[in-house]
């Protein structure tokens, strides 16, 4: 019994992984506490040529449920496109202030998509995903948050619990649909869940201004070069 | 005997709170049908989006929750290509109702399609 308790009690250290505070992370997001975030259309360095449309059409969800008014992407493209703002490239050099003139945002969130790729095993498949994001603020023009780390998503066949080895096959059939043919939809969104996960929690999610000591699964401060 | 399955459910109940997502917005089929439209945008893609962003309004307003920020938005920006001049502004409106911080930017949506009529 004892040791029952003992390994449950351990089990919520391995389940976490904490080795950093969001406020640790992100001193100035607690300073500026922005509300609303636009979100650039994203620089992809990676081979995967899908990423960048995978990125786009679902980051707002995990955002949005973080707690902050995100700007509808489409029409801020379709914006942008119409002021001759269409290269990534281009973009990624506007000053942040600019925006602030233009959308009345708080914060700009440049991307870039560094690393898109599918590991495709047998009977298991993920992808690996580097993002590099950084959050600026409109006010002042710093860094509110910065981001950058691999993030691993599985893509594995849902059949997993049925043994022997009609089950491997089953397996290995839906893996290999899932990780070929699909959808990476699901996939693309649980990337993005993962990166807000060390974002502090915006004016529209009950823990805003609550979760500064709320430790974070980072190996380490990731910081800009 | 009681008291250690006592602890055994309060560490429990931690790792569900210290772990778990906080999901407060509805969002549908969002991802799967803005996706779609962006890979090959034509007539049908874009009504099928468009229903997504209906149903996340129904469905929304029945479980009563907020709608999520920048889908009325959305709607109304579709709408407002179909020359749907009325029905499009009634969303934009919602929109800044339930987030005052987008004013600017509707304002600025709604700005553009006035000096698109005058040209």
């Amino acid at each position: 019994m004892k040791n029952l308790i003992i390994l449950l009690f351990f089990s919520i250290f391995i389940g976490c992984a904490p080795s950093i505070t969001k406020q640790e992370f992100a001193p100035q997001m607690y300073v500026e506490h922005p509300k609303s975030i636009l979100v650039l259309p994203p620089l992809n360095k990676s081979t995967a040529a899908d990423a960048k449309d995978y990125y786009l059409t679902t980051v707002a969800e995990p955002l949005t449920n973080s707690g902050y008014y995100v700007y509808p992407i489409e029409i801020v493209t379709d914006i942008l496109k119409q002021e001759g703002l269409s290269d990534t490239e281009t973009m990624m050099n506007v000053p942040p202030q600019k925006f602030r003139e233009f959308f009345g945002t708080d914060a700009v969130m440049y991307v870039s998509i560094l690393k898109w790729n599918t590991v495709y095993l047998i009977t298991s498949g993920s992808v690996k995903v580097q993002i590099e994001c950084e959050l600026k603020s409109t006010r002042t023009g710093i860094t509110l948050w910065y981001y950058n780390e691999e993030v691993e998503v599985s893509t594995t066949g849902d059949n997993a619990n049925q043994g022997g080895l009609a089950g491997l096959l089953i397996q290995a059939a839906t893996t290999a649909i899932k990780t070929a043919a699909t959808d990476y939809v699901p996939v693309a969104r649980d990337v993005n869940k993962k990166i807000f996960l060390a974002i502090p929690f915006g004016k529209y999610n009950k823990n805003f201004n609550k979760d500064m000591l709320t430790k974070i699964e980072l190996k380490k401060k990731t910081e800009k070069k | 005997m009681k008291i250690i399955s006592s602890v055994i459910v309060a560490i429990i109940v931690l790792q569900f709170i210290g772990c778990a997502p906080e999901t407060q917005f509805y969002w549908g089929n969002y991802s799967k049908t803005l996706y779609a439209y962006k890979k090959s945008p034509d007539d049908k893609t874009l009504a099928v989006h468009k229903n997504s962003l209906n149903d996340i309004i129904t469905v929304s307003t029945k479980k009563h929750a907020t709608v999520p920020p920048g889908v009325y938005a959305e709607l109304g920006y579709i709408l407002l290509k179909e020359n749907k001049e009325k029905e499009s502004f009634e969303c934009f409106d919602k929109e800044i109702k339930l987030y005052p911080e987008s004013i600017e930017f509707i304002g600025k949506l709604k700005a553009e399609f006035h000096s698109g009529e005058t040209k």
